[in-house]
């Protein structure tokens, strides 16, 4: 036997030793789910900001005080991002127990099975959840819904409505139109605040994104991005708590989108009406992102109008606006006026060692009371509640928008809001949409070319799930 | 008592690893030594496995797996590789990172030289912390909130750039919205935060040149250009080296400010190679893919890298 071990052989077996435990780690990673505690005390991890849920915590335990609360806080850019970094929390085997999930997110974890499909446990309680579902329309409810069964009980939504600079409105001497008005009133509209303010004002203004993007404009040109069905199933919803709401009638086990269709004449015709706008000066460069620089923009005087939804209230006053100072309205019509919305709420860890506690969690934070402490609907609304009576004259008193009440109406007078295209894959998705629409917007290429190329590489990304 | 004496007297039983070790030899005293050595050497050891070695090695499995997170890894040997060479993006990412390296390293080497050459000749020390201590804040500052501020400044239509540039005449510039200018704006803001890193190395080296050389070259009538060209920069050699090779190994690694300023866009006009590899991976949840564009980014780094040692056989000079 050699009696050394040179640096060659110390090397080798290193490397050795750590392909080893690299090659055993690997597939191992697929176990998310933690060991049941043996103590009696139980620590939800929870995908949420302290400030916001601190008063709801404390209400659930005065309630449940063996069930501890560990806030997870993750921040994005959009949905989409926050929803990439819980990915990645999971892959690092650190799960959450209870998630929060936005639409562009909500098929991803039902559909790749971390989520919990929450159907059973909702008929279970259906006494105790039939009040909090006769106050929540039934569009925010399907939205939830994955191929028969609901995975998320909903807490805050916003669809994109069209948002109004009162003053910039005034100084070019037009009023909020009413809720009727089209997409030709629109270019009145934009044309006329352009230029104003100081000489420097846009008409118009949005962000690159999935969600109230330049999606509102195909919407109302009665399309979709990717073609849409509704899953079957779902009736035990709709007969269980909706069987006396008109809105329910025809809803099913949830969204489908079977295939993309980007390139459809009607999404070339409204991608060429926004890029129009671009080309025509009414509109700035879109910016990607969460709608911060709009923000500024809006607040200080040089846009006149953008997509947004009940969030903005809050934003704006926050950001220094004065109630007044902005209203809101339907967005325009033009072969429809169908609404685009999401929808956010939490869902619990499939296989989570906690899931009684997590679901009494879920459950309690649903009552009129509870959401009433959640900080984003505090007393400047920070996101719209998904409860109808949670959205009124109150609310709104300190922040306005005088037409608060459109926010709710787009669910109710406008039954068929949908949500945004958002399957198991919308984090790829968003990022080919957000792509292939700067492209067009900076002219680099005719919407024609952007949206063929866009279809394209959806129709690569359908084929390779 | 005897057997006790019997058993004390008896040679110790040792296994052979503990004869090998403790043996009362040359070899055994060497090989003591050495484990020591070893022994001074685990953590690092330990670190390096659990932390470079490992996570490297399991990224190059994972190059040769689909693996999605939720489901078990399936291996589907070089199907992500020919995946990736077919893939017209990951061409335009490493494209797009080598002209971002290009532009960026050129730019950070020449302006930290000429900056650190001026203020080494400041005779206030005074001055001379002012300017250190303001070209080396923006390394303090983070990636993000840079890219952020700087993506506002260059707005197209809101940007204070395009705003002072308007007074001299110049119409606004789509820095982020265009495909000819997208790079540059991401460049320079890329120069802004690093620079001061660069700066203080040409300065440490410019203030460490052999006075008596320079001093030398004077007396024989070397000034201004000439004596930069000529004295200066050789004498710097081995410092310009370190920059461009530590500089160019951290800029082949773009993703803070392409990511926050523009994603990417417009279309692929500034996605880099990493951030391919992270919308590949955490985005697109393709893990197995995006381990495989790292491990082409890594052979690309290397090679890079080696061929600027290689290279540097011509044009360093060691004193």
């Amino acid at each position: 036997m050699s009696g050394k071990m040179s640096r060659r052989e110390l090397l080798k077996l290193t490397a050795f030793s750590a392909a080893a435990v690299s090659a055993n780690l690997v597939p191992s990673i697929s176990i998310f789910a933690r060991p049941a505690s043996q103590d009696a005390t139980v620590v939800l991890r929870f995908q949420e900001n302290e400030t916001e849920y601190a008063k709801v915590v404390e209400a659930f335990k005065e309630k449940f005080p063996n069930v501890n609360i560990e806030y997870v806080n993750v921040t994005g850019l959009d949905h989409a991002e926050v929803a990439t970094k819980i990915l990645a929390q999971l892959a690092a085997g650190q799960p959450v127990d209870i998630g929060y999930a936005a639409t562009e997110a909500t098929q991803l974890y039902a559909g790749e099975g971390l989520a919990l499909p929450l159907t059973q446990r909702v008929l279970d309680s259906k006494e105790e959840l039939a009040e909090y579902f006769s106050d929540v329309s039934p569009v925010l409810t399907e939205t939830m819904m994955y191929e028969g069964d609901l995975y998320q009980l909903p807490r805050d939504f916003n669809a994109a409505n069209m948002y109004f600079n009162t003053a910039l409105l005034q100084e070019a001497g037009l009023e909020v139109p009413g809720e009727e008005w089209t997409r030709d009133d629109f270019l009145e509209y934009a044309k006329a605040m352009t230029g104003i303010g100081g000489g420097d004002s846009f008409g118009y203004g949005w962000t690159n994104r999935l969600w109230g993007s330049w999606t509102p404009w195909f919407f109302v040109n009665d399309t979709n991005l990717l073609m849409e069905e509704r899953a079957p199933g779902g009736e035990w919803m709709w007969e269980t708590f909706y069987a006396d709401d008109p809105n329910a009638e025809g809803r099913g086990g949830g969204w489908r989108w079977p295939a993309p269709q980007a390139n459809n004449p009607k999404m070339v015709e409204a991608l060429e009406f926004v890029v129009s706008l671009t080309r025509d000066g009414i509109t700035p460069e879109a910016a990607l992102g969460t709608g911060e620089t709009l923000q500024g923009f809006f607040t200080s005087g040089k846009l006149g109008m953008t997509p947004a939804g009940g969030f903005w209230s809050g934003g704006l006053i926050n950001a220094g606006m004065k109630p007044g100072d902005f209203d809101v309205q339907f967005w325009p019509k033009w072969a429809s006026q169908r609404h685009q919305l999401g929808v956010g709420a939490a869902w619990i860890l499939n296989g989570t060692a906690y899931e009684n506690e997590a679901w009494e969690f879920v459950k309690f934070s649903t009552a009129r009371e509870i959401m009433e402490l959640v900080g984003f609907f505090g007393e400047l609304t920070r996101t719209t509640p998904v409860r109808r009576s949670m959205n009124n004259e109150q609310r709104y008193s300190k922040s306005g928008p005088p037409n608060w009440h459109v926010f709710y109406d787009t669910l109710d007078k406008r039954s068929d809001t949908g949500p945004i295209p958002a399957p198991v894959f919308s984090v790829e998705l968003t990022n080919i949409y957000t792509r292939y629409t700067a492209l067009a917007t900076s002219l680099e290429q005719t919407p024609q070319q952007a949206l063929d190329g866009m279809q394209a590489e959806l129709e690569a990304l359908y084929a390779r799930q | 008592m005897g057997s006790q004496v019997m058993h004390l007297s008896s040679p110790r039983r040792r296994n052979p690893v503990s004869r090998w070790l403790a043996a009362d030899t040359l070899q055994g005293i060497q090989r003591q030594r050495a484990l020591l050595g070893y022994l001074f050497l685990a953590p690092t050891i330990i670190g390096l496995l659990l932390f470079i070695v490992g996570p490297m090695l399991g990224s190059l499995a994972l190059s040769f797996y689909k693996w999605n997170v939720f489901r078990p890894p399936e291996f589907i040997g070089f199907a992500n590789f020919e995946r990736l060479f077919a893939d017209p993006r990951v061409f335009t990412g490493f494209k797009n990172t080598f002209i971002l390296v290009v532009m960026t390293v050129t730019i950070l080497e020449v302006v930290a030289f000429l900056l650190a050459l001026l203020v080494n000749r400041l005779a206030s020390r005074t001055l001379s912390t002012f300017f250190r201590t303001a070209y080396f804040l923006p390394v303090l500052l983070s990636g993000a909130s840079v890219a952020v501020t700087l993506g506002y400044m260059f707005h197209k239509d809101f940007g204070v750039i395009n705003y002072y540039l308007g007074f001299l005449g110049i119409e606004k510039i789509p820095w982020l919205n265009s495909s000819d200018w997208v790079l540059i704006a991401v460049s320079l803001t890329t120069v802004w935060r690093n620079l001061g890193f660069t700066f203080i190395i040409y300065l440490g080296g410019i203030s460490s040149l052999p006075t008596e050389v320079l001093e030398a070259a004077e007396v024989d009538g070397a000034q201004g250009w000439r004596k930069i060209t000529k004295i200066v920069l050789p004498l710097l050699s081995p410092t310009i080296l370190f920059a461009t090779v530590t500089d160019i190994i951290k800029m082949l690694q773009f993703f803070d400010e392409p990511f926050i300023m523009t994603r990417g866009g417009p279309g692929d006009a500034s996605r880099t190679a990493v951030m391919l590899l992270y919308e590949s991976g955490f985005g697109n949840l393709e893990f197995g893919y995006g381990s495989a564009i790292a491990l082409v980014l890594f052979i690309v780094i290397l090679a890079v890298t080696a061929f600027q040692f290689v290279m540097s056989r011509r044009w360093v000079f060691y004193r």
